[in-house]
């Protein structure tokens, strides 16, 4: 007996060692076919970003926005002779998970750019990796001010007005609405804001913007729901209860509805001003259950820019997708056409050339010329605000902006300066 | 006042919904010494089955949405049952956990391919759709709603449990199964129709709360760490265990909300760790054998 018990740990061995070779040898294989039809006329471009939970419809729109964008390049022959090929993984909001994903789009696709998640943390962990293996990463949804400030990185892009602009312009139309005496001072705010990097300096920027732009206010509540809490019953009574005459909200997507859905019934629109990101995904889902003249504050609505690119890739996308373009479809389409055109300056793939040559460029895209600022890759792009329609609008069959109601801040007034930036950026 | 109103009814429909959904999962515990990781799953399905149902409009369709939220998730708490749990009554709870959270992951992977990845909103009945007013304080009609059916659960399993044939089993499996067994009854169908109830009332709970929030995936994994601390503070096995702790986790929630917002998080953790240190056995429960 001991006699087989001595033979058998030799076979114990040798099985999973031959086992574990056999796989070494067809990774390796697969590794070399996929870098061969990358030289044969492909190349690749990876997205990964959250497609399931309550904030999913932004990451399925913004993908919808960069697989548009690709299949209009390769119908008009590719970049540089290469036609376009798109990977994408779900993120699920989870900073690991991006950038285990984004990992994986390089070493393993060969990808040749990134295109933005939605959350700025999972954005944050994608971006580090996007500076350590040099690929040019285009920001699209996810805004914090950190990604093109102390994260900031070459090969980094912001097509999306960040954290310190958007507050400010919704800040500044709110001013506008004081000085025309439709909203009375001191305000009573309430913050209701997700528990993250963005939801933070989302709220940080609006109270700061509030002390610039010299609105008097009296801060009552604030609230701290996490990212995709689908129960959030108790931050809204405690929000109530400080009876908050305008409240600042950052949520956005699934979490945005079921906040309106949610207070609705404690009569809190007829009380409270409330500034929100009420995007058309938002406001298709909500439909007449959308709160009538509530500030929304948009980073690129469709129906509110006058842009005519803008509107006939609205039209494009719905007879494609079934259903009008959200922010995140626009400011996505245009990512990838700044990235195409530093492909065509620079003649190359190659990311330093493609970033050298889109930073200080000035860009045709669908919502017209755009610049990227060198000092910190920020699209020189302006906020737009507007309230909430009353009625359907006839096109789209759910409320946009009420007409007349649409402020455009222009990013010079909104901006931080290159000299902040760079402060930031050290 | 005007606060403390919204306080109380904030507080208490949180503890209705979480009692009703706690409430399965300590029974279930208390029979069968079963940790069942999945008992988010059936409140997941519940909700979305009540999405299913209603498509988009509500009306008369709701209340058939509701039972049959939480008919699906009795048949989903069978099926598991039947083909998992049975083969996990000796084993160590380890074991117990692992496969359990294996049954989440599978469901929440069903739900998806079933469901979507995205989430989904429903609206309640017009007759509950809008506030009514308490001493002046608009309140939530349906918040209201949520109270009394959780009210209602909570009678219903009083009087099962004290008045039925049923419900004596069960508490005589929850304080000596060993006499259960060799008394002479069927103790595969009693534990069978015990984690059958308890994944009812989790897809009760489920599509109880479906108007309320926003009904996508990871709503298993969220309602799960709640349900257990509310369990594991009142106690393994007791009812009445659940609806008081149902209430301090109401409570916690809401006031932290209130006036400790930034670490509102952590209350109920920290609740729980004090209970936990001062009675390991929950408030209400029994030391385990």
């Amino acid at each position: 007996m001991s006699n087989r018990q001595s033979a058998r740990p030799r076979h114990w061995v040798l099985a999973p060692v031959a086992a574990a070779a056999a796989c070494a040898l067809l990774a390796a294989c697969s590794t070399s076919s996929a870098s061969s039809a990358s030289s044969g006329g492909t190349v690749t471009v990876g997205e990964s970003t959250v497609l399931s939970g309550s904030i999913a419809e932004l990451g399925q729109s913004g993908l919808q926005g960069v697989q548009l964008a690709v299949a209009d390049l390769n119908a008009h022959g590719g970049l540089l002779g290469k036609k376009i090929k798109v990977v994408s993984a779900d993120s699920q909001a989870t900073p690991a998970t991006g950038a285990a994903n984004v990992k994986n789009m390089i070493l393993q696709d060969h990808v040749v750019a990134l295109f933005g998640p939605v959350s700025s943390a999972v954005a944050a962990a994608e971006e580090q990796l996007a500076g350590q293996y040099k690929v040019p990463i285009f920001f699209h949804t996810s805004n914090d001010i950190s990604l093109m400030g102390s994260s900031f990185n070459p090969y980094a892009f912001q097509v999306v007005p960040n954290t310190d602009m958007e507050p400010r312009a919704a800040a500044l139309y709110l001013d506008n609405e004081v000085k025309a005496g439709k909203i009375k001072t001191p305000i009573a705010l309430g913050t209701f804001a997700p528990n993250y990097s963005f939801g933070q300096d989302s709220v940080a920027g609006f109270i700061q913007a509030l002390k610039y732009y010299q609105v008097p206010y009296k801060l009552v509540s604030q609230q701290w729901p996490s990212l995709e809490a689908t129960d959030i019953s108790s931050n809204l009574s405690a929000l109530l209860a400080a009876k908050p005459s305008v409240v600042y909200n950052a949520q956005f997507g699934g979490d945005l509805v079921t906040f309106v859905k949610q207070a609705a019934p404690f009569g809190f629109f007829k009380k409270t001003t409330m500034l929100s990101m009420l995007n058309t995904a938002e406001l298709a889902t909500l439909g007449s259950s959308a709160p009538a003249g509530s500030i929304a504050f948009d980073r690129a609505p469709w129906f509110a820019m006058n842009e005519p690119g803008v509107t006939s890739f609205a039209t494009e996308y719905h007879a494609k997708y079934h259903q009008w373009p959200d922010t995140w479809a626009v400011l996505a389409y245009t990512s990838v056409q700044v990235w195409a055109y530093g492909v065509k300056h620079s003649g190359s793939f190659d990311a330093t050339k493609v970033s050298a040559a889109i930073a200080g460029a000035s860009i045709p895209t669908i919502r017209g010329t755009i610049t990227i600022r060198a000092c910190d890759h920020q699209a020189e792009i302006p906020e737009y605000v507007g309230t909430v329609a009353a009625a359907a609008s006839p096109q789209t069959g759910f409320p946009l902006w009420a007409a007349g109601s649409g402020f455009t801040a222009p990013f010079s007034k909104i901006a931080l300066s290159c000299a902040q930036m760079k402060a930031m950026q050290k | 006042m005007h606060a403390v109103i919204l306080d109380v009814a904030g507080t208490l429909s949180a503890a209705a919904n979480l009692f009703v959904v706690a409430a399965g999962l300590t029974l279930v515990f208390g029979a069968m010494r079963i940790i069942n990781m999945a008992h988010g799953s059936f409140y997941m399905y519940g909700a979305f089955t009540v999405t299913t149902v209603l498509g988009v409009s509500a009306g008369w369709r709701f209340w058939v949405a509701l039972l049959a939220g939480a008919a699906v998730a009795a048949v989903a708490g069978l099926t598991v049952e039947v083909t998992v749990i049975r083969r996990l009554y000796d084993a160590e709870h380890l074991t117990q956990l692992l496969a359990t959270y294996a049954v989440l992951l599978i469901f929440a992977d069903v739900g998806q391919r079933i469901w979507g990845s995205g989430y989904r909103a429903v609206t309640p009945p017009a007759v509950l759709a809008s506030g009514i007013s308490v001493a002046g304080v608009q309140v939530p009609r349906y918040e209201l709603f949520v109270i009394g059916v959780g009210v209602l659960v909570g009678l219903a399993l009083w009087v099962m449990l004290a008045r039925t044939r049923f419900g004596w089993l069960l508490r005589a499996a929850v304080e000596d199964p060993e006499s259960v067994a060799t008394g002479g009854t069927n103790l595969a169908r009693l534990r069978t129709g015990v984690f059958v109830l308890g994944a009812f009332l989790a897809g009760l709970g489920g599509s109880l709360t479906a108007p309320l929030q926003s009904i996508a995936p990871g709503m298993d994994a969220s309602i799960i760490v709640s349900v257990f601390i509310v369990v594991t503070i009142g106690g393994l096995g007791s009812v009445a265990g659940a609806a008081i702790g149902a209430l301090l986790i109401g409570l916690a929630q809401t006031l932290g909300a209130e006036f400790f917002a930034s670490w509102a998080a952590s209350l109920i953790y920290l609740i729980m760790i004090v209970v936990l240190a001062i009675r390991p056995w929950g408030l209400l429960g029994v030391p385990e054998r």
